[in-house]
């Protein structure tokens, strides 16, 4: 019984660590960029100055030998300042006359 | 060794899978991890604690699931965290941030929300599943088809 047992939980472990190395995504080469419409950019840090909302675009590439590569897929570059304070000017009251 | 018994630890050989999985590819990858982390639509301020507490609980719960003695409180533990992954996923869904984050961060890169939640579920019925065996297991009567039983 506890053969058993040791073998279907060795065989997680092990599957597991395996499948974990082997997934295990390449170093990048080089920053992160984002398309703006005409030209690629440095995309910064993601979370601190933007972050990738879900849509059907691409949020960031990544470029080598002269050639940008989709990374971060299905989801749109948004800068995070468009996310936290919203530029709401505080609108003159009106004196009465 | 029963059907139930293989049931058991077939139970717990899919948790341990998912959460070491989990816990050594955020490891591998703890930079990308911390970004992801960043990511999502919760204060930046959470971040040191949330990049070590996630993957540390994780490795801990499957350590718990591998041995008998604790065992019972490794799947409880298992539940109770796929049910605060499954809530954060349903709020996401439900628009309660202002944004939706891409789900790029998630264990499994390329499932969408909508699949992470479908996941998560089939995980919590599991996680159920097994918290009902080793309740059985654990608190069987010891006097059952004997002839000096009381049951």
């Amino acid at each position: 019984m506890n053969k058993i047992k040791w073998t279907i939980l060795a065989s997680a472990i092990l599957f597991s660590i395996c499948s974990a190395f082997a997934t295990r995504p390449k170093p990048l080469q080089s920053g992160l960029y984002y398309w703006n419409g005409s030209e690629y950019i440095a995309a910064g840090q993601m979370g601190v100055n933007y972050v990738c909302e879900t849509s059907s675009n691409t949020c960031t590439f990544t470029y080598s030998d002269g050639v940008y590569t989709p990374y971060q897929t299905a989801s749109n570059y948004t800068p995070i300042e468009l996310k936290t304070a919203p530029s709401t000017k505080p609108t003159p009251k009106q004196e009465k006359r | 060794m029963s059907t139930k018994q293989v049931t058991l630890e077939c139970v717990c050989a899919l948790l341990i899978l998912l959460f070491l999985y989990a816990s050594i590819s955020k490891f591998l990858d703890f930079k990308t991890f911390i970004d992801q982390v960043n990511n999502q639509p919760l204060p930046n301020s959470w971040t040191p604690f949330l990049v070590w507490a996630i993957p540390l609980v994780e490795i801990a719960i499957s350590i718990a699931l591998l041995f008998e003695y604790t065992r019972l409180l490794g799947l409880y533990a298992a539940l109770i965290v796929m049910m605060i992954f499954t809530f954060y996923t349903g709020i996401v869904l439900l628009h309660f941030f202002p944004y939706i984050p891409c789900s790029c961060g998630g264990v499994i890169t390329h499932l969408t929300w909508k699949q992470h939640l479908l996941l998560n579920l089939f995980y919590i019925l599991i996680s159920v599943l097994g918290v009902i065996q080793q309740h059985r297991k654990r608190f069987k009567p010891i006097f059952i088809n004997n002839k000096h039983s009381f049951v």
